[in-house]
């Protein structure tokens, strides 16, 4: 933007890059100080580019605007700073003022950026368009408007999204959700697949953290965030039996050896592939996969899906070695492999630790559901079978029970219902399917017969208060029951694989492998590990997290990169959902959720085929248009995509700088009035009731609609309605002060309408005309000269008609008193200015005064304008009173002339 | 000189967002401009003028290494510095540059027209093309400004920007037509908004200038006579003793005021004993008389009847169309004054509109606490004010009242008058700076160049320009400085090169170029054994009047030569045929 060099002193700032601090600005420099001009939008231009055409002379605003615009883009004095903030003004001990600023993250490098707009059209998040006055959409990457200046372009991004700051495995839900609502299904697929390989295991039995923080959850129920991924991934896989990609060109030379393929392996592999290393996976069972194969029944994961998932990640050219047992990490080094990964998973659970829990018939988790799924199931059928345990696990084995034909099937735990580890809606599924849920019972010991199982003694229990796990037990021996079983099946905890690696690398008394948390180095520096090996049982969605943050280390111990001095994942902040949520509150119809059709129960346990059916298009369509776009931008990277310049930076973050100023300038301008005030007038409740500065955007050259339309059905308006002073004038809102530019505004919009649409009629309810102002009384004139027709009364209320015509409740004054009722179809409401006070919030030291109006004020006003009771801080424009564009003009002329006079004081120094 | 088939000459046209595009077909005037020989680039563009367009054709000067360019959009008024500054910044001479008006002179003028308004377009950017081709590279005139100013005017607005100038460092010789220093405000008591005297006002100001050694007050003194150039005016003052002090300055601004208007013999009853205006009032409130007794007579109630000589109907073309913005709040403030004096005062305002804008209204808000009752009259019916037995009688049909009519026997009417321009003519003669239809002072354009004539350094401050209030005023005052500090600080001012050039082998120093020249630019000198005419540059505005009468065609302007004129009009002959 700036072709100044960047300097830390200036002579003057100026706060707000208006009409009037574009004006102040170019004259200081024009006189050859050194000026920074700080605004906080993207553009400079303020709210007059925004405007139609301007009274009296009717120039075009954007013909006047713009060599403005230019002029402080290129002053060779002016160093103009857009999307950034002054925090702080204190003054110097030494003289003049300290100034901290923020450049806020435009997420868009400006030096690369040419303002193509091409990131435009593929942003699939749309917000509503603020430059114009939210009659329009605009996306969440854009430029602000067409005459911007610097025409570069901004993300919109209020923060990570809840379910994106969730998931642990660093997959974007809001980016893949705004692609299928947008219907771009490939594209959707492809950007999961940036963050993660396994999108068709994610997708079936994914325990979906993200459903739980989505906002729309706080409202009418979560985004079923699955059930959309799961339809973008079936219809991919549908459509691309093979991935579309093969391996990288560009070889590193380094080779990594990856121990074991569950999904922390698999995850390593595949980005340590895409980053150029030579992969090889080393599994110790047949077939790959680790606990996605063995662990998880088909029921929820089809094996087909696996398969497909697996692909991906061999595709890269990584080498899958099955039935490898690893025995020594040194070895691996002598092999060859710069770099080792593991991820061995976890083996096998504890024994119940009871007497009796050696019987025939008792069965450990993971070897159970290991032959569930080798399709070498033990016999339960007909059996009862108890499942030990509270967690995700033990559901899993008790519906596969189930479905191999178990005649009862009771869970067993320790604790309450309440403090079950399982998701609670595992759980419900389970008692759907008839599982029993006998909580609060331990299992006192395993009663044999034969040799064989024949019943439980359990016992009573409980924790002794509060919550978790960690809470002691307490037994109740008054209470005991026995329980008949044929199967017991322990799913108790589990634990890693990592002891052939004892002797090599650290590890803690549980099994886990001691490694550093953010880089997963473990005691010997070329191993890394990961999954459960590192965090003990834990999900799908962490593993893969893990085998992520691990693949970005050893990508960069293999490049001979320091480990530290980086953030492996560094998202900006989660955005506050109660706020996200406070605002959809809206008497917009209730979004309710669109569940997934399921089985009947019956249908369900008879095998173990998918319980779920997937999402149709249209299901998973308007799910995904449920989708609150929290964070705004929904990291889809569609804008990275289709930059020409490399341009895009989601890691940009805010820059902070300080300054010194020799002398300031507020020219923060004013606050439209917000015409929802206003209730019986009807704004925001009736479509055909707008602004005024509405109705600008309408008639402006850059308008939204290219046609003079009303909002309700795009008819062509043939009876427009002014109400003049709206939220002026008026005690009732607290504004007594008369705004100024709203009767000539109106007026200008009546002119324009009746140049566009000669046969409409046109009529101003107004108070007085106040045509103050040089050629204005003449514009008055000319106005009635075409016929508008002035109303003199003041408009009561607004309401709406069947076919969205407005009745205009107002007082006759003139035409005999009393109240009158006149049908329009669209309504303007002129919504006058006020005072906007954010820059007094900028002096910790004591702001300058302000009047009884709340505008900062000019102690003397008719001698020393713009002077403020600060010395060295000047105010221009509408920030100290409202003022129309010519007045502006010249009293930010004015003003650059005091602060001339001021930095030219005797004795000030330079 | 370059031939021009040799020329790499792109044409920008300009869309104005469809001001232009809405009736000239854009895309078909771009066509044509691209078939032009030594047109080697055309682009079309939404506003040719914002920042992403201007980068876009300083690119394509850059990277197609163009020697001239057009841009087909708005009068020169509003965009030529805007595109010179573009081809400066591309590294071309900003006098290879033409700018085409299909704006104003086509899109606006032919609404009903666009097959015409796109040919009439067609044919102005060819006769564009054709100057272009036989442009020359120009370097602008530097000459030097003098850190001196005269102000014209000890008013308010007079005497704050004289002040303003000195703390600046810059000198000021600040002259007044009157014996005293202060104008109209001088005379005036409590001033709307803040209730400060305004002869106190003027006072400290009068003082604190006679404290300042950089400027020099001069009583009764008129501006005579100027000549030279911005940042090197030569002036003449005469004193009321007649004599005349010649100066040098760099800029001049003018403060010198309004007239109050003063109503017609029986206007509103005006000339009647207690029909008075409202400076009358003004003056006579500021001795704070109590009881409140005017030409002997205690007031016990007053009309005010507003907008006189203002809001004038212009159909006798005698009036003042204009509304002299001070007057409603000045009314509704001296309401509140009566007010303070005898609250039991009974005061009616005849109005037509209140304007007492922005945080004025605070002061509406006063007069009616304080029991003033307004009654509002149309123009088609004024308010009659007659006397009967020696009392005055207003009748007004009081709109409010559904018309109803309304007779008041009030003891004072005041009459409020508005501002009305003083008889500038002299000033206009001897300054060369333009009136508008109001007859104030007019600037080049509200909102670019508010304070600016078309005469460079010369500025029009106060109500000189338009009715204001002491506030504004002295804004406008201040502006101006603003404006004068940055042409004299930098100690130099560019002038345009685009000026008159004689070639001496052509003439023949017949002497018509000199009597044409209101500038006085043309010198005799010798060439070789003849004598000749010689443009003196800093003096020419290349206005051209030397061109038509010179019998040998031995003098042109730079940038518009007789070849380039000449082309233009083959150009535009063509495309009419």
């Amino acid at each position: 933007m700036t072709d100044v060099p960047a300097t830390s002193g200036y002579d003057v700032l100026v706060i707000g890059a208006g009409v009037g601090g574009m004006e102040s600005a170019l004259s200081l420099g024009d006189m050859g100080f050194k000026v920074l001009l700080v605004e906080k939008e993207a553009s400079v231009g303020g709210r007059m580019i925004l405007l139609s055409k301007v009274f009296p002379t009717l120039d075009c605003a954007s013909c006047i605007s713009t060599p403005k615009m230019a002029a402080v883009g290129h002053h060779p004095n002016v160093r103009s700073l857009v999307y950034s903030e002054v925090d702080e003004i204190t003054a110097r001990p030494e003289g003049g003022f300290s100034v901290r600023l923020t450049q806020k993250p435009t997420f868009v490098d400006a030096a690369k950026c040419t303002g193509c707009s091409l990131c435009e059209p593929v942003c699939p998040v749309p917000v509503p368009d603020e430059f114009n006055y939210d009659l329009a959409g605009r996306r969440a990457a854009h430029i602000a408007f067409p005459q911007a200046v610097p025409k570069k372009a901004v993300l919109s991004r209020r923060g990570t999204s809840p379910c994106s700051f969730t998931c642990p495995a660093g997959v974007k839900p809001h980016g893949y959700i705004a692609l299928v609502r947008a219907g771009k299904y490939d594209e959707a697929f492809r950007q999961h697949l940036e963050d993660a390989p396994l999108v068709g295991v994610l997708s079936r039995a994914c325990y979906a953290p993200c459903e739980e923080s989505c906002t729309r959850a706080d409202l009418e129920g979560t985004v079923s965030i699955r059930g959309i991924k799961r339809f973008m991934a079936d219809r991919y896989y549908a459509a691309h039996p093979e991935p579309e990609y093969g391996p990288p060109k560009v070889l590193s030379g380094k080779k990594v050896a990856i121990v074991g393929s569950g999904p922390s392996g698999l995850t390593a592999a595949f980005f340590l592939a895409k980053a150029g290393h030579t992969v090889t996976i080393l599994e110790s069972a047949a077939e790959p996969g680790g606990m996605l194969r063995w662990g998880i029944p088909s029921y929820r994961l089809p094996k087909s899906v696996l398969e497909r998932d697996l692909k991906n990640i061999t595709a890269l050219g990584v080498q899958l070695h099955t039935g490898v047992k690893v025995g020594s990490l040194e070895a691996l080094r002598s092999d060859g492999y710069d770099a080792v990964f593991l991820a061995t998973g976890t083996v096998g659970g504890r024994t119940l630790g009871v007497s009796g829990d050696h019987l025939k018939g008792v069965y450990d988790a993971v070897g159970f559901l290991h032959d569930v799924n080798a399709d070498a199931p033990p016999d339960v059928a007909g059996k009862n079978v108890a499942v030990i345990g509270g967690g995700n696990v033990a559901i899993d084995c008790a519906r596969s029970a189930l479905r191999l034909g178990a005649k009862q099937v009771y869970l067993v735990y320790r604790r309450s219902r309440e403090e079950m580890p399982a998701h609670a809606w595992e759980i419900r599924d389970a008692e759907e399917e008839g599982v029993h849920l006998a909580c609060s019972w331990d299992v006192d010991q395993v009663v044999g017969y034969d040799g064989r199982v024949w019943a439980l003694e359990l016992v009573g229990s409980s924790s002794t208060g509060g919550k978790g796990r960690k809470q002691a037990l307490a037994r109740d021996e008054s209470r005991r029951e026995t329980l008949p079983v044929g199967a017991v099946i322990a799913a108790i905890g589990l634990t890693p694989a990592t002891s052939p690696f004892s002797t090599e690398i650290a590890r803690a008394a549980n099994g886990t492998v001691k490694a550093t948390p953010e880089t997963l180095q473990t005691s010997l520096p070329y191993v890394f590990a990961g999954g459960d090996d590192v965090l003990g049982p834990s999900s799908i969605a962490d593993s893969m997290g893990q085998g992520r943050r691990a693949a970005f280390y050893i990508d960069r111990y293999l490049r001979g990169v320091e480990l530290s001095g980086t953030v492996f994942d560094d998202p900006l902040p989660e955005v506050d959902r109660a706020q996200v949520a406070a605002e959809a509150r809206t008497d917009a119809p209730a979004r309710l959720p669109v569940p997934a059709p399921r089985l009947a129960v019956g249908d369900r346990i008879a095998s173990f085929v998918d319980f779920e059916a997937g999402l149709t298009e249209e299901e998973a369509r308007a799910n995904a248009n449920r989708c609150l776009d929290c964070g705004i931008c929904s990291e889809c990277r569609q804008c990275v995509a289709a930059c020409p310049a490399d341009a895009i930076d989601l890691g940009m973050r805010a820059r902070h700088e300080t300054v010194t100023a020799r002398s300031v300038v507020l020219a923060t301008g004013f606050s439209p009035f917000d015409a929802r005030q206003k209730p019986a007038y009807g704004y925001g409740r009736l479509p055909n009731v707008i602004t005024g500065p509405q109705m600008d955007r309408i008639l402006a050259p850059t308008r939204p609609f290219n046609a003079v339309v009303r909002p309700s059905d795009g008819k062509t308006p043939s009876n427009v309605a002014f109400v003049l002073c709206t939220g002026s004038r008026d005690d009732q809102v607290g504004n007594r002060l008369c705004s100024r530019v709203c009767c000539m505004y109106s007026m200008k919009q009546a002119q324009l309408l009746m140049g566009s649409l000669p046969l409409a009629d046109v009529t101003i309810y107004y108070i007085d005309i106040r045509a103050f102002g040089k050629g204005y009384e003449e514009f008055y004139r000319q106005t009635q000269g075409m016929a508008v027709s002035f109303v003199k009364g003041k408009v009561s209320r607004i309401e709406p008609t069947d076919d969205q015509d407005l009745l205009v409740h107002y007082e006759d004054v003139e035409g005999g008193g009393g109240e009158k009722v006149a049908r329009h179809d669209l309504v303007v409401l002129a919504v006058g200015l006020l005072p906007n006070t954010g820059a007094l919030k900028l002096f910790p030291d004591g702001a300058p005064a302000s009047d009884v109006h709340a505008y900062i004020s000019e102690p003397d006003e008719e001698l020393e304008p713009g002077k403020t009771s600060l010395a060295g801080v000047f105010v221009i424009g509408s920030a100290t009173a409202v003022r129309d564009i010519p007045d502006t003009i010249v009293h930010s002329e004015a003003a650059s002339a005091q602060v001339a006079a001021f930095l030219k004081r005797p004795g000030a120094k330079a | 000189m370059t031939d021009e088939k040799s020329r790499r000459i792109g044409v920008v046209v300009c869309q104005c967002g469809g001001n232009i595009s809405d009736y000239v077909d854009t895309e078909k005037v771009r066509e044509a401009a691209s078939h032009e020989p030594g047109v080697v680039s055309t682009q079309v563009q939404m506003f040719a003028c914002s920042d992403a367009a201007q980068q876009d054709a300083i690119r394509e000067i850059r990277e197609k290494k163009l020697d001239g360019i057009v841009v087909c959009s708005c009068s020169p008024k509003l965009h030529l510095a805007t595109f010179r500054a573009m081809a400066e910044r591309a590294g071309l001479n900003p006098y290879e540059y033409t700018q085409v008006n299909i704006r104003e002179q086509c899109s606006w003028a032919h609404t009903h027209d666009p097959a015409g308004a796109t040919a009439k377009a067609t044919g102005l950017v060819m006769a564009g093309i054709a100057r272009t081709a036989r442009s020359q590279p120009l370097e602008p005139i530097r000459v030097e400004t003098l850190p001196q100013a005269l102000v014209l005017g000890a008013g308010v607005a007079g005497l704050r920007s004289a002040l303003a100038l000195s703390d600046l460092g810059i000198s000021v010789h600040l002259v007044e037509s009157s014996d005293h220093a202060g104008g109209q405000v001088m005379r005036w008591g409590d001033l709307f908004p803040h209730d400060k005297v305004g002869a106190e006002l003027v006072a400290s100001l009068v003082a604190e200038v006679g404290r300042r050694e950089n400027i020099q007050l001069y009583l009764g003194t008129e501006l005579v006579e100027k000549s030279g150039r911005v940042g090197a005016f030569s002036v003449r003052l005469r004193t009321f003793t007649g004599d005349q002090i010649p100066l040098k300055v760099g800029a001049i601004v003018v403060a010198t005021g309004f007239e109050p208007y003063t109503p017609k013999p029986d206007e509103f009853g005006y000339g009647l004993p207690g029909v008075i205006t409202l400076p009358e009032l003004k003056e006579a409130l500021a001795r704070r008389p109590k009881p409140l007794v005017y030409g002997g007579r205690e007031i016990r109630s007053i009309a005010y009847i507003y907008c006189v000589g203002s809001r004038q109907s212009a159909d006798d073309g005698t009036g003042h169309a204009y509304c002299s913005r001070y007057c409603c709040s000045a009314t509704s403030h001296i309401s509140t004054v009566v007010n303070g004096l005898d609250a039991s005062v009974k005061q009616y305002h005849l109005f037509r509109d209140v304007r007492t804008y922005g945080k004025y209204e605070a002061l509406y808000e006063s007069a009616l606490r304080g029991g003033s009752l307004f009654l509002r009259y149309g123009e088609e019916a004024p308010p009659v004010v007659r006397s009967q037995d020696g009392a005055l009688v207003v009748q007004v049909k009081d709109r409010l009242l559904g018309g109803e009519e309304v007779e008041l026997r009030p003891d004072l009417v005041v009459l409020v008058t508005g501002m009305v321009p003083r008889d500038n003519a002299a000033l206009t003669r001897v300054l060369k700076i333009p009136v508008g239809q109001d007859g104030f002072f007019r600037e080049v354009h509200v909102k670019l160049r508010p304070v600016e004539t078309v005469v460079d350094g010369v500025f029009i401050v106060g109500t000189a320009q338009g009715p204001k209030n002491v506030a504004e005023s002295v804004q406008s005052a201040l502006a101006a400085v603003s404006k004068a500090g940055a042409l004299l600080l930098k100690g130099y001012v560019d002038l345009d090169p685009q000026v008159a050039k004689v070639d001496p082998n052509l003439c023949v120093w017949c002497d018509e170029c000199t009597k044409a020249c209101p500038y006085g630019a043309i010198d005799r000198v010798a060439y070789g054994d003849k004598e000749v005419a010689e443009v003196n540059p800093i003096l020419c505005k290349g206005e051209g009047a030397c061109v038509p009468v010179c019998p040998k065609q031995a003098v042109s302007v730079l940038g518009y030569t007789h070849e380039q004129v000449t082309s233009m009009i083959d150009a535009l002959a063509k495309e009419a045929v």
